[in-house]
């Protein structure tokens, strides 16, 4: 085992990184440019095919942290930690593709989730997603530009900054002059580079270090637990805290929303699907070298787990494939990065400027301008803030509380007519508070207090039961679902929870938004027609249909 | 046989990947034609 990774000279990683952002430039000038089309800029022409959008889909759930993340799963938790890595991740785009359906079917023109919101319930709850959509954008951006970094001055001798600076404005560069479209374009051959260096890299790194039958020889270096495919460590401290997150993180990303907007409508359910598979069969794989490096007792490098995977390819293959590790990674990084960029520019668009400045009667090319100013100081900031390495975790804690608390006031909006502006605000506020009295221990979680609390993580485990099976088997099945998660956990978990704070916060963050939600919607008289977002939504390129409408009456 | 097991369970995966790459290639170049046909866009 090598005591060092290698090196690539100055010369070359730099002309890999020309070869990646140029080739993807080239790429993106083959779009077909209008200097008019804000639509096409956020959401392209709405009819992308299977192929396309399932490739994009996969390309932007697909960053650099998920192959580390999933090294480091199987790297701790042995046999199964691969699969509590992948398994849920993949999960969280299936998941969203019942009530994705839904959100398209109410807003067939919108560019946003936000802007679906904010024609149900108004211009408060449309900014609590819209904030939360930026502020997970932006710390996306950060991580994926710092994980370029970090790339860059493992393998290289450049610079941390010089690797985050390339990264950025290589990103930049092509998804600057057509947005949206260049970024799912690009997402295709991006993902084909990725997808192809997996298969490539997995199988040669097993056989390399001597196939199963060595791993098979050195079993003993794992624990009990560690060689068990169903691992209660696994799953406590790794597949359960994800599994929650699985609707926060789809609901409150609007990566996957814009794709949602764009992909031809026929073709919505195959498209989540083909990447639900693809996602998680790269991940897993990936992950694979984590359980690999355990199972010979390779140690990471300075202590760093991101180094297991470049650690293992460096010193089992041949410098070819180290260069096709560059690209892998940088490929992941800069699919997500263009997402992030998209979607930001998309949302100070339409839910900034198209909602609340211009008021349904923006200008197309103001909206063009406002996009590409958004790209590139999202930019810049991702650039600064990488740069100085900054410990994002509590910005990491507060967007997930953020996630899981806007989740049922999300859903429940779109499908029970019953919600008000009031219950989405007020459920998300109180539930934030809730969930930061027991993240950062502000109150001893002990006795009474500890118990009640655990009853409201019980009511939020419940809820993402009842509201993943009601996506798939309709109301009935979900109240159902509903009530045996939350029994089952209550039993089980009461006295338990308390000694997992990230989970019995996340779900003390559903459970709360949930309970406030149904009963200030339950304590009003309003009823809400569906059928008036339709109107409420409408194309950035042309008036919408009310003000067409309106204009008729007039004249 | 345990050799066999954990071969297939850390090689499954790269073969789903690339069962899926082609199914996603093949998709691609059918929107593509289809596109060309109509004169429309791809994106």
């Amino acid at each position: 085992m090598n005591s060092e990774l290698f090196q690539f000279s100055t010369a070359t990683v730099l002309l890999l990184l020309f070869a990646f952002y140029g080739g993807t430039y080239l790429l993106s000038r083959m779009i077909r440019h209008d200097s008019d089309d804000a639509d096409g800029f956020m959401v392209s022409n709405r009819r992308i095919g299977l192929g396309m959008g399932a490739a994009s889909m996969t390309a932007t759930w697909v960053w650099a942290a998920s192959f580390y993340a999933a090294a480091t799963s199987g790297y701790t938790y042995g046999v199964s930690g691969p699969l509590h890595y992948g398994f849920w991740g993949a999960l969280m785009i299936l998941f969203i593709y019942p009530f994705g359906r839904r959100f398209r079917e109410l807003a067939p023109n919108a560019h946003t989730l936000g802007e679906l919101i904010h024609a149900r319930h108004g211009a408060s709850s449309q900014l609590i997603l819209a904030f939360s959509n930026i502020l997970g954008s932006v710390i996306s951006l950060m991580v994926n530009l710092t994980a370029a970094g970090a790339l860059v001055s493992v393998l290289s001798p450049l610079s941390f900054q010089a690797g985050i600076i390339i990264a950025g404005v290589g990103v930049l560069s092509y998804t600057l002059y057509s947005g949206f479209r260049a970024s799912v374009f690009t997402d295709f051959a991006q993902l084909v580079a990725m997808m192809a260096i997996a298969v490539v890299i997995i199988p040669a790194v097993l056989f390399a270090m001597g196939g199963p039958a060595v791993m098979v020889d050195n079993l003993s270096n794992l624990t009990a637990e560690q060689a068990n495919i169903f691992s209660r460590e696994a799953f406590l401290h790794q597949g359960a805290p994800y599994f929650v997150a699985v609707l926060a993180y789809a609901i409150g990303n609007q990566t996957i929303s814009q794709r949602l907007f764009a992909v031809d409508e026929s073709h919505i359910k195959p498209t989540f699907i083909t990447a639900t598979i693809s996602y998680g069969a790269i991940v897993i794989g990936l992950g694979m070298i984590g359980l690999m490096a355990l199972t010979l007792g390779v140690e990471p490098l300075d202590g760093n787990m991101n180094n297991l995977i470049p650690q293992m390819v460096s010193s089992y293959l041949p410098p070819i494939f180290i260069g096709l590790f560059f690209i892998l990674v940088i490929g992941s990084l800069s699919s997500t990065a263009d997402s992030d960029l998209s979607a930001l520019s998309a949302i100070m668009m339409a839910d900034v400027y198209g909602k609340n400045i211009a008021r349904n009667k923006a200008d197309p090319r103001k909206m063009l301008l406002i996009g590409r100013m958004t790209m590139i100081t999202a930019t810049v900031i991702g650039i600064i803030f990488a740069s100085f390495s900054l410990d994002i975790l509590v910005m990491l804690v507060f967007v997930g509380a953020l996630w899981g608390a806007i989740v049922f006031p999300v859903i429940a909006s779109c499908f029970w007519n019953r919600v008000t502006n009031a219950a989405f605000t007020w459920a998300v506020i109180v539930a934030l508070l809730v969930f930061c009295v027991v993240r950062f221990d502000l109150l001893p979680m002990t006795g009474i207090l500890a118990i009640g609390v655990e009853l409201l993580a019980s009511v939020g485990a419940g809820v993402v039961a009842g509201l993943m099976t009601f996506g798939f088997f309709g109301k009935r099945m979900g109240v159902i679902a509903f009530f045996i998660g939350t029994l089952v956990i209550a039993w089980l978990g009461i006295g338990h929870l308390r000694d997992f704070t990230v989970l019995l916060s996340s779900l003390t963050a559903y459970g709360v938004s949930t309970l406030v939600c149904v009963a200030v919607s339950l304590a009003s008289d309003e009823r809400f027609d569906f059928n008036t977002i339709q109107q409420r939504v409408g194309d950035y390129n042309k008036p919408a249909d009310d003000e067409l409408d309106a204009t008729v009456t007039v004249h | 046989m345990q050799t066999f097991i954990y071969g297939s369970y850390i090689l499954v995966w790269p073969a789903i990947t690339l069962g899926m790459l082609g199914m996603i290639s093949y998709a691609v170049l059918r929107d593509y034609r289809e596109a060309k046909r109509n004169n429309t866009d791809l994106v």
